[in-house]
C-alpha cells in the first residue's frame, strides 16, 4: 500500500561547523542573551572568564526568548564575532 | 533434469508489479520466500541483509517474496535492514503452491534460463554460504527450522489469518510514527485525493517550525486523513493551519515550550452546521467526529509535519489532554451576544476559524449568583489562579467559554458582552503586597504595597465565547499561553465545503 507522508521528506545537509580556534586569546566572542530571566547573570560570568583568557567580547540581546533571533542580529553576530555563546533558559 | 521456475507477477514494495522473467533476465535470481510471523524468516533476512549488496554486485538478484500484505512486507524489510527487492504474495498464496513450498523460509535459486537450480529450506548458514559464495556470521544458530508456509494452511485457517491481517495497516502507522499515540486512518493515496477534492496538492501554506517543514495542502490532507476527518472538514483544517502559520501566533514557540500549551480552535459561521461541529452539550469533550478530528488534524500538522512531537522537540513538562486537539463551535444561536468572529471584524455570514494558544480548561461552577456583578466576579476570580496564583497581570489572553445559562442570565440583566468583560476586569484585583510571594511579575515587585494590580492588563485580554448544553451553570476558562507574544488569529474558511 502506498501512503502519503505527512512529513516534508527533503533531506537537509547539516551546515558544517566552523573550525575550532586554537586559542581564545584575541578571539572576538559574541554573547547572546535570549532575554529569559537570569540569562544575563550566566553570561556576565562567562564574559568575565572569557576576558580573563584574552577574548574580546560583545553582548547581544534577543527581543523575546520564544522566537528565533531576527536576521539583523544574526548578521551582526556573524560580522563581529569569531565565536558565539548563547545563554539559554531560566 | 532442470525444473522450470513457475512464472508469477507480484506487487513490489517500490511500486508496480514485477514478473519472474524480469528477475532472471540478465543473471540468476534468488527467491527467498518468507513471512512476517515466522521468526526464522526474520532471522534469515537479518543475517542476509549485510550481504545483499555484495551478492547483488556479484550478479545475483536477491528477492524476498512475502506471504504477507505489501505494507507488512515493507515494514519487515525496513526492520531487518533487508535492501533487496521486496514482493508481496496475496492470499491464498498460489505462487508458493506452484513452487510446492512446505515451509518458510525457502530460498530458490532461479538460473538465467528460468530453471530452478538449487533450494535451501529453513535457516541453513552453511548451505546458503555455498549457494551465495559469501561468509555469513558464525553467531549461532547456524541452522534453524522454519514455519509452515501459509500455502499449506487449510481454507478456514487462511480466512482467519486474512481477517487478522487487516489490522496490520494500523500497526504500520505506529511503526512509521505517523500517530499521536492513538490509532489513525492510514493516509492512502485514494483517501488523500478524496480529502483534496481536486485542489492543488503542492499549494504551499507556509513553513511549520520547529522543523521549518513545507506545509503543502497534500501534507495537511494526509494529516486530516490520519486524524479521521471527513473531506468536508478539510477547509476548516486548512483555515486553522493558515491561522497558526501567521507569525503573530508564534506556533514555533508554542510547539516546543515547556508550558503545557495546546491550540484551541473556535469555529463561527455557517460551516458549523454544514460539518456538524458541536457547540452545544459537551462542546469541549468527546462525542462529535468533526470536533475531535479537526483539532487533532491541526495538532498532527504541528507535531508530525512541523516536528513538534511530544518528548522530542516538544518539551512540554506535563502536556495536557488538549494537545491531542481541541475544536468546538460557538453556539451563536444560544448566545445573546454578537459572535466571536463578528467581534473580530468579520460578517456574521462568513465562516471563520479562530485559534488560541491555551492551557487546559478550568471549569467554573456558579448556580447561585443573583446579579451580574456577582456572576462576573465569580468568572473572573476563577481565572485568578491560571498560569500562577500570584502572576498578575497575566500579559496574555484568557479564553472564557460561557455556558448558555450564564449567558442568558447576563442577557436578562441587560448586560452586553463588553460590559461583562469590563466587570470581570474590574472585579479581579489585589493590592501588590498580597501578590509579592513566590515568582511574581516585575510590576508587582516594583509597585507600592497598596497599588491595586489586576489579573489582566486590559479588558481586551478577556475573550468570551458561548458554548455548552442548555442546562447547567458551568462555564470554563482556558489558562493562557504566556511568554510567546502569541496572539489569537482568525482566518476565513478558504472554500465552501
Amino acid at each position: 500500500m502506498e501512503y502519503v507522508s505527512p512529513f516534508d521528506e527533503r533531506r537537509r545537509v547539516p551546515e558544517p561547523l566552523a573550525p575550532r580556534p586554537a586559542s581564545l586569546a584575541g578571539a572576538r566572542v559574541a554573547l547572546l542573551d535570549i532575554n529569559k530571566r537570569r540569562g544575563d547573570e550566566f553570561l556576565d560570568r562567562i564574559e568575565e572568564l572569557l576576558r580573563a583568557r584574552g577574548a574580546e567580547t560583545s553582548r547581544f540581546v534577543k527581543q523575546i526568548f520564544s522566537k528565533p533571533a531576527g536576521p539583523e542580529i544574526v548578521r551582526r553576530i556573524a560580522d563581529r564575532g569569531d565565536l558565539a555563546v548563547e545563554g539559554l533558559a531560566d | 533434469m532442470s525444473i522450470a521456475a513457475p512464472a508469477f507477477s507480484l506487487a513490489s514494495a517500490t511500486g508496480g508489479s514485477v514478473a519472474l522473467a524480469e528477475l532472471h533476465d540478465d543473471g540468476p535470481a534468488l527467491l527467498l520466500f518468507v513471512s512476517e510471523e515466522c521468526p526464522t524468516c526474520t532471522l534469515t533476512l537479518r543475517r542476509l541483509a549485510p550481504h545483499v549488496s555484495e551478492i547483488t554486485a556479484a550478479g545475483l538478484r536477491v528477492v524476498a517474496i512475502f506471504e504477507d500484505p505489501l505494507e507488512v512486507a515493507a515494514r519487515v524489510a525496513r526492520r531487518t535492514g533487508f535492501a533487496g527487492l521486496v514482493l508481496s504474495e496475496p492470499s491464498p498464496y498460489e505462487v508458493s503452491r506452484a513452487y510446492e513450498l512446505q515451509s518458510l523460509p525457502t530460498a530458490v535459486l532461479v538460473d538465467r534460463d528460468g530453471s530452478q537450480s538449487a533450494r535451501v529450506v529453513g535457516w541453513d548458514a552453511e548451505a546458503l554460504e555455498t549457494l551465495l559464495s559469501v561468509a555469513l556470521t558464525d553467531e549461532p544458530p547456524r541452522r534453524k527450522p522454519g514455519c509452515a508456509a501459509k500455502s499449506t494452511y487449510d481454507a478456514a485457517a487462511l480466512r482467519e489469518l486474512d481477517a487478522a491481517g487487516e489490522l496490520d495497516e494500523l500497526e504500520d502507522m505506529f511503526e512509521l510514527g505517523w500517530t499521536d499515540g492513538l490509532p489513525v486512518t492510514p493516509p492512502t493515496r485514494d483517501r488523500v485525493a478524496a480529502m483534496l477534492a481536486g485542489r492543488d496538492p503542492d499549494e504551499l501554506l507556509g513553513e511549520m517550525p520547529p522543523a521549518m517543514a513545507r506545509v503543502t495542502l497534500e501534507r495537511v490532507a494526509a494529516c486530516s486523513v490520519l486524524a479521521g476527518c471527513r473531506p468536508e472538514y478539510f477547509a476548516v483544517v486548512a483555515a486553522a493551519v493558515q491561522a497558526v502559520l501567521e507569525p503573530g501566533f508564534n506556533v514555533g514557540g508554542q510547539a516546543v515550550t515547556t508550558q503545557p500549551v495546546g491550540q484551541v480552535v473556535v469555529v463561527n459561521g455557517p460551516v458549523r452546521d454544514v460539518i456538524g461541529l458541536n457547540g452545544s452539550v459537551g462542546a469541549l469533550g468527546p462525542g462529535w467526529r468533526a470536533n475531535m478530528t479537526i483539532g487533532r488534524a491541526l495538532r498532527l500538522v504541528i507535531s508530525l509535519t512541523g516536528g513538534g512531537f511530544p518528548g522530542r522537540l516538544d518539551r512540554s513538562t506535563l502536556g495536557n489532554p488538549g494537545k491531542l486537539g481541541l475544536c468546538f463551535a460557538e453556539d451563536e444561536e444560544a448566545s445573546p451576544w454578537e459572535p466571536l468572529h463578528v467581534s473580530r471584524g468579520y460578517d456574521a455570514r462568513q465562516s471563520v476559524v479562530t485559534v488560541f494558544g491555551a492551557d487546559a480548561p478550568l471549569s467554573i461552577s456558579d448556580h447561585r449568583s443573583t446579579g451580574p456583578e456577582e456572576l462576573a466576579r465569580v468568572l473572573g476570580e476563577a481565572a485568578g489562579a491560571t498560569w500562577s496564583p500570584n502572576w498578575w497581570p497575566l500579559g496574555g489572553t484568557s479564553l472564557f467559554v460561557i455556558c448558555p445559562e450564564h449567558a442568558r442570565s447576563f442577557a436578562e440583566w441587560g448586560w452586553s458582552k463588553s460590559r461583562v468583560r469590563e466587570a470581570m476586569f474590574g472585579a479581579v484585583s489585589r493590592p501588590a503586597a498580597t501578590l509579592r510571594w513566590g515568582e511574581t511579575t516585575p510590576l508587582v515587585q516594583s509597585a507600592d504595597d497598596d497599588r491595586p494590580i489586576g489579573k489582566w492588563s486590559s479588558p481586551d485580554d478577556i475573550v468570551l465565547v458561548v458554548a455548552g448544553g442548555e442546562a447547567g451553570r458551568f462555564s470554563a476558562v482556558f489558562g493562557p499561553c504566556l511568554g510567546m507574544d502569541a496572539e489569537a488569529i482568525s482566518k476565513e474558511v478558504p472554500w465552501n465545503t
